[in-house]
């Protein structure tokens, strides 16, 4: 898996690329909760995401109550058929808010 | 294998080929695949608490009906009251596993054994996912 951050604005933009499992869902977890420290928004890029399990699910959802918490944004993009089918098995698609492109995201606030 | 989260990519690139060699679609191929993914990931987490050192036991069996899967692991039983205890469409991580290994596969059963833990799930060929 490999992680790649930018800036768009006050937003962070996170790039995940690869596999999300038990093996690597911690380092996304770990990044996830570090970068929503220092910006009012996060938004994550799922287009370059192979395979995502609960786990990774898990991750997100952790991540999400955390930016509620603190009062921030976390939103998802660029999900691919495959990631919208965990989305869809694990009945959170609706917890999330999830828009097809960067621009959307972005322009959620 | 053992039981290191390495190895979980490894059997996901042997199951998902297979299942579509046995006749389902890219969908139900990744479904499959998820499935048995978890119920892997749980005996890492569960059985041996992430120690990486345990053994599995995977095997594959095609049947007249569809795909057989046993799982064996020598780590602690599975608790069975925990076991989708909590209800999906909820907020709150974990437990997720067992719920997708539930609704993708259809018979799922764990056993304690002689032997050690038993896990097995099959899916028949009929059922869309």
């Amino acid at each position: 898996m490999k992680i790649s951050i930018r800036d768009a604005g006050e937003a962070k933009i996170v790039e995940v690329e690869g596999d999300v499992d038990l093996g690597t869902s911690p380092d996304l977890r770990r990044t996830l909760f570090e970068i929503l420290l220092h910006a009012p928004k996060l938004a994550l890029n799922l287009a370059a995401i192979r395979y995502i399990d609960s786990s990774g699910i898990a991750t997100l959802l952790e991540v999400l109550k955390d930016s509620q918490r603190r009062n921030k944004e976390f939103v998802l993009f660029g999900l691919s058929p495959a990631v919208q089918q965990v989305f869809r098995l694990t009945h959170v698609i609706r917890i999330f808010q999830v828009f097809q492109t960067e621009e959307e995201a972005l322009g959620s606030a | 294998m053992s039981s290191d989260p390495r190895y979980l990519p490894v059997v996901r690139g042997a199951i998902g080929p297979l299942a579509a060699a046995m006749g389902w679609d890219e969908s139900d191929s990744r479904a499959i695949t998820l499935a048995l993914d978890e119920a892997l990931a749980n005996i890492i987490r569960h059985a041996y608490h992430n120690c990486l050192d345990g053994r599995i036991e995977l095997e594959c069996r095609e049947t007249p009906e569809g795909l057989e899967v046993t799982l064996l692991d020598n780590g602690e039983p599975p608790d069975r009251t925990k076991i989708c205890a909590r209800a999906i469409a909820c907020d709150q991580p974990g437990g997720l596993g067992t719920h997708i290994i539930k609704d993708v596969m259809d018979t799922v059963s764990y056993q304690a054994t002689p032997m050690g833990n038993r896990f097995v799930a099959t899916k028949q060929f009929r059922k869309p996912i």
